[in-house]
């Protein structure tokens, strides 16, 4: 039996918005868990009454944008925040826009760029990924070296605390340092803090030029070694991206081998020589096909390749070990990882942001993915970084072998989690254990 | 006063000289940018993490609360020794542990100052994007303390964007890291981001990774002056909307043109009523364009227009802004600095509000600007002696703060809000905002041992 009063969230929302038949619901969930209802509020204080309903009677509650993580809300509330998908503004003057959180990623980035304005951001997951989503995930992605990690972008919010009050701050000044910085230590919460429920985001202007360079490699040794030639001549393009053999075949049909993307955007005038410089440095590093793509269409084409093997990865985070190493290091981190994977031509997947010396290697079925993650946090230490997160930040106090500093971090992370939600209602699934 | 047997403590922990107890040496360390003044128990200064542990174990032993100091130029009264407290003052942690170029990151103790990071960072051909105008002096733990800005924020944001990562020892003396040597270090929350322009009250800083970039390649310096100061802005709006981003829009009003030119000499019209000071940087072949665009929109309405044509030309500039806060003291002998910020699109109404606060309460401002980012420094004129005026500036100070949020802004865009503006923030802050405040500062310091009574009252 579940707590859930069903014909109480109908007053709240309206009987078509509060969905109980699993066969309806199963199209809002992922994941094992049980919720007892799909509820679609409409708008703040509808989240707020939900919230409050659920306090009442210690219901479990797990929000999504057009998909809820069902882990840890069996008997629960799943509530999805798709129907709260309006732009409420869009202000030019200050390159700012005031959004909804169930909007998606990919629509936003439609209406902003209708607008001649730019949201760098990359979508988590292209067809599912919400604006909300990517400010409760705030990751970083290959635009960053550049444009900044997404948090860059936020400059206020409204949320529904988990005790269902109702929370603003923030306003659309780009330097603020009134109180504490609560507004981008929300970023990356996963909404154990609280609900967005209005997101007031930061803009730039579109950039003047887009350009990028492709080029295959038969040796993902050879592809990555072209990005230490660009670093040391001191170019930094706007992203510097590498995807192994079997994923390239995804981004771009028909690859044979590596694929390398540099994408070069701003460079109005410089972006015709640094373009040149970028050619020149991957087929004398041994690409093959190697190509300026100055059209619009193959450029979007290129781009949206990119992001769709990004998305298929992060939509399987329990079957890839992320970490990061010195952009420099890269070469190394790879001989390296290879040492312990076998071929890396021939892995399931690996892709490399190499402005960031970030790495994501999706893994062979069966694989012990601690264990690995272990290895690799070794080796990307000793190259000046360590697997990404919470995961690696317990691998690395182990390193250190230091009990100590990781029962603070997380004991500090669980007082931070409970003074916010002292009933421990919001999104249970999410851990802050590793 | 602190006991023989503490002080002997103190002593064996950092050493003799690291310990100051007499009247004279504790009475500087009792104040900072602002005319607030307070007086320590004590002045300890650690050169190592473990020596901060053993001071943080024995100052809760004691039950002394410790207040931690850079440089002391903050304009909060962050530094200022409010209860019984020690300040614990991280000007002998300078040790620069690694520039690491080839990885974009330097690894450095809090007390390093700015611009010997920079000079360092230099020879290397590298910068540290955050350059507040007090860099000669302050300290890198105190610009992430305060958050700082500068006068690069509209293109490269403000110091919360270039930490990666800290080593922060805890009211409960225990040390954690945050971060790390890149943006993917996060354990689970953003703890990095939320010890930035935390002031001190979270955690004590003692080692910090920062992101550094190359300088570069090209940089171009202009400078428009104008009639008004509402044409300045209009010309801010102009690049804004042209798609131009600027490293730098930086504004001085008429009262400050003629106070830094008593000082430098520039040559600066001190009939001009606004001098704006704009810099955009990037690659040689992209400059010109952009020069071009930015003379044609600053032309429509300045009185002149140049741009920078030596090195020297862009020295004299900056050495103008520079000596900006200093310059007014000639004019009378105590200034009071503000720091709002409102959304752009009204920057022209909070130069139209500094002026009537400055008409209705019978007082002199003048007006530094990052005019990009809508962030305002009034400078209030007057002789802190005089008891009554005192009391007026307050009073003006409160109405500028007033005025901000009134435009939808804020009380402090890169200054802090220590103990000045406390008494403010529940204007800028509804109750549950400042209630999220204290519960993150019960979750780090849940017995208020750091930097007691600023920002915030438990
Ligand atoms: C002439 C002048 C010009 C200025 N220009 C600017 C400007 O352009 N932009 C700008 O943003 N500011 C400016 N400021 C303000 C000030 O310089 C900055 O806030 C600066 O970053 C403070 O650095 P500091 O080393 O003096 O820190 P302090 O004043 O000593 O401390 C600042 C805060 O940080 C805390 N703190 C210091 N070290 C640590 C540590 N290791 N761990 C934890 N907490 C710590 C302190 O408790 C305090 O709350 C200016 C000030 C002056 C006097």
């Amino acid at each position: 039996m579940s707590d859930v009063n069903i014909s109480k969230l109908k007053g709240i929302v309206g009987d078509a918005y509060v969905i109980d038949s699993p066969s309806e619901m199963a199209k809002y969930l992922k994941g094992q868990g049980k919720p007892a209802v799909v509820v679609l509020p409409a708008s703040t204080s509808e989240v707020s009454s939900i919230v409050k309903l659920a306090n009442e009677k210690n219901v479990k509650l797990g929000v999504g944008g057009a998909v809820v993580d069902t882990q840890g809300i069996t008997g629960g509330i799943a509530m999805v925040m798709s129907r709260m998908n309006r732009i409420l503004e869009m202000d030019h003057l200050n390159l700012v826009a005031v959004v909804e959180p169930g909007l998606l990623h990919k629509d936003f980035i439609l209406k902003v760029a209708e607008a001649g304005l730019n949201f760098p951001p990359e979508p988590y997951v292209i067809e599912t990924s919400s604006v909300g989503g990517c400010f409760a995930i705030g990751d970083s992605d290959s635009k960053s070296f550049e444009y900044g990690p997404t948090r860059t972008f936020l400059l206020g919010f409204e949320m529904v605390l988990p005790t269902g009050e109702i929370l603003e701050i923030g306003n659309k000044c780009i330097k603020n340092v009134s109180g504490l910085d609560f507004i981008h230590f929300a970023v990356g919460s996963q909404g154990t803090f609280g609900i967005f429920t209005k997101l007031l985001v930061k803009l730039l202007p579109v950039p003047e030029a887009k350009k990028a360079v492709i080029g295959t490699f038969a040796s993902m040794h050879k592809a990555n070694a072209t990005f230490n030639t660009l670093i040391k001549r001191n170019v930094h393009p706007t992203r510097m991206n590498l995807i192994n053999a079997s994923l390239a075949k995804i981004a771009k049909p028909g690859t044979e081998g590596q694929l390398v993307i540099i994408d070069l955007q701003g460079f109005k005038e410089s972006g015709k020589n640094i373009a040149n410089e970028v050619a020149s440095v991957l087929t004398l590093g041994g690409g093959s096909d190697v190509k300026i793509i100055e059209e619009g269409a193959e450029y979007d084409q290129v781009i949206n390749g990119w992001l769709k093997v990004r998305a298929e990865l992060n939509a399987k985070p329990s079957e890839i070990v992320e970490f990061v190493v010195g952009p420099m290091k890269m070469p190394q981190a790879l001989s390296q990882l290879e040492a312990q994977t076998g071929d890396l031509g021939a892995y399931p997947g690996i892709i490399v942001e190499g402005l960031l010396g970030y790495v994501c290697l999706a893994l062979p079925e069966g694989t012990d993915k601690l264990a690995l993650a272990r290895k690799v946090n070794k080796l990307a230490m000793s190259l000046g970084g360590n697997v990404k997160g919470l995961l690696g930040h317990k691998l690395k106090a182990e390193v250190y072998n230091d009990a100590e500093m990781w029962k603070q971090t997380t004991s500090l992370l669980s007082e931070l989690r409970q003074q916010f939600d002292p009933k421990g209602i919001l999104n249970p699934g999410v851990s802050l254990e590793a | 006063m602190l006991s023989q047997a503490v002080v002997k403590r103190l002593k064996e922990i950092v050493g003799e000289k690291n310990v100051v107890t007499d009247k004279v040496g504790l009475l500087t360390y009792g104040y900072d940018g602002t005319l607030l003044s307070g007086e320590a128990l004590g002045v300890v200064s650690p050169t190592t993490t473990e020596q901060v542990v053993e001071i943080v174990k024995l100052m809760n032993e004691q039950d002394i609360k410790l207040v931690p100091r850079g440089a002391g130029t903050n304009e909060s009264g962050g530094t200022i020794p409010s209860e019984k407290s020690v300040v614990i003052s991280f000007t002998k942690m300078t040790k620069i542990h690694e520039i690491d170029t080839e990885n974009f990151v330097a690894v450095v103790e809090p007390g390093v100052i700015n611009f010997d990071l920079q000079v360092e960072l230099a020879k290397k051909n590298f910068y540290f994007p955050p350059d507040p105008s007090s860099f000669k002096a302050s300290t890198i733990g105190g610009n992430l303390g305060e958050c700082s800005g500068g006068p690069k924020c509209f293109k490269y944001g403000v110091t919360r964007d270039y930490m990666l990562g800290l080593e922060v020892v805890l009211p409960n003396g225990k040390v954690i890291q945050t971060g790390g040597r890149n943006f993917q270090s996060e354990p689970g929350y953003d703890l990095t981001r939320i010890i930035v322009g935390s002031e001190g009250i979270l955690g004590l800083v003692t080692k910090v990774f920062v992101r550094i970039l190359p300088i570069p390649r090209a940089k171009k310096t202009m400078l428009a002056l104008y009639d008004k100061v509402e044409d300045a802005s209009q010309t801010v709006a102009d690049i804004v909307a042209a798609g131009i981003i600027p490293t730098t829009l930086e504004l001085m009003d008429n009262l400050l043109i003629n106070t830094t030119e008593d000082f430098t000499h520039a040559g600066l019209p001190r009939d001009a009523g606004a001098v704006l000071i704009i810099e955009v940087d990037g690659y040689p072949e992209d400059m010109d364009g952009q020069v071009k665009t930015i003379g044609e929109i600053a032309s429509k309405i300045a009185k002149e227009f140049k741009v920078a044509q030596t090195a020297v030309e862009v020295d004299q500039i900056w050495t103008s802004r520079r000596s900006a806060f200093g310059s007014v003291a000639r004019v009378r002998p105590s200034y009071g600095v503000n720091d709002i910020t409102v959304p752009r699109s009204n920057f022209p109404k909070a130069i139209g509000g500094v002026l009537k606060v400055a008409k209705d309460f019978g007082v002199t401002i003048g007006v530094v600007a990052h005019a990009g980012d809508g962030n305002l420094h009034p400078l209030i004129l007057f002789d802190q002696r005089n008891k009554e005026e005192t009391e007026t500036v307050h009073a003006a100070e409160q109405a500028l703060c007033m005025m901000a949020l009134d435009l939808e802004g804020t009380i402090s865009g890169e200054h802090g809000i220590g103990l000045v503006k406390k008494k403010y923030l529940d204007k800028e802050f509804t109750p549950a905002a400042m209630e999220a405040f204290r519960k993150i500062k019960r979750s780090f310091d849940p017995s208020n041992r750091f930097n007691p009574g600023k920002i915030i009252d438990l």
